[in-house]
């Protein structure tokens, strides 16, 4: 089987095009930040003598563990990091829903309240996820 | 547009495709799972009691780690194949292979989370 590639130019930059090339970022800076995170984790557990389940948990429920480091700059960076990750995963996330439904929705105006309802919910989670996980 | 499909599931599993469509159907599946898991975690993280308690349900993580370590893993197969489209001659080995690490990384995980769960 012959491999076929074709550049970029010759695509066009439609909706599809741009929100393909998206996911695709996303989902490698998602896998950065994971690699990036489990160091991190890695390395400020060690620092400060604490579990590394224990950092990961908090690190993403802020709300639901109490933070074994210590007001420090470990704390920002890591609510930075699970920021970054939720913004990431929820910007993948959004063009993935949207080519399942896309399957079910068949016609014009269904499509496009799919995507406008979509868009609507990730932008809104991502504003409650951000503020959730900075104040607590 | 769009296909009209009335192809049952189980049909559609029995499909010739196997590895490669089981790998699709698998990723969709893993895909849905995880919109459900991030709506769960951000009414967990807004407080809702019930949420929080179904986020340290070992079943539920159980299921999160079936369906998002296959999505994960499947992802990063078709990342590859993106960056490095040669690899699509082989295919069904690249398939193979990322069948044995999910069965493996799936596995340990689950592993993990029951010995959490049930102790031992």
């Amino acid at each position: 089987m012959a491999s076929r590639t074709l550049p970029l130019s010759k695509r066009g930059m439609t909706f599809e095009t741009f929100m393909w090339a998206f996911t695709r970022f996303t989902v490698i800076a998602m896998y950065g930040l994971i690699i990036a995170g489990i160091i991190g984790g890695l390395i400020v557990s060690a620092q400060t003598g604490s579990n590394l389940g224990d950092v990961l948990y908090w690190a993403f429920f802020p709300n639901m563990a109490e933070n074994p480091l210590g007001v420090s700059w470990m704390t920002w960076l890591a609510k930075l990091m699970v920021i970054a990750f939720v913004l990431t995963a929820c910007g993948h996330g959004v063009h993935g829903v949207l080519e399942i439904w896309d399957d079910y929705f068949i016609s014009p105006i269904s499509r496009r309240w799919a995507r406008n309802i979509v868009i609507t919910y990730a932008i809104l989670a991502s504003l409650v996820a951000i503020f959730k996980i900075w104040t607590a | 547009m769009g296909l009209k499909r009335n192809v049952p599931l189980f049909t559609a599993l029995g499909y010739k495709g196997q590895g490669p469509f089981l790998a699709f159907i698998m990723h969709r599946i893993g895909g849905s799972a995880l919109f459900i898991f991030f709506t769960v975690y951000i009414l967990a993280l807004v407080g809702v009691p019930s949420m929080q308690g179904l986020m340290r349900n070992w079943a539920f993580q159980v299921l999160l780690l079936v369906f998002g370590l296959f999505h994960a893993i499947n992802g990063l197969r078709i990342t590859i194949l993106d960056l490095w489209p040669k690899l699509i001659e082989r295919y069904r080995t690249v398939i193979n292979i990322e069948w044995a690490v999910y069965v493996l990384a799936a596995g340990f995980a689950i592993v993990v989370v029951l010995r959490g769960a049930f102790g031992g």
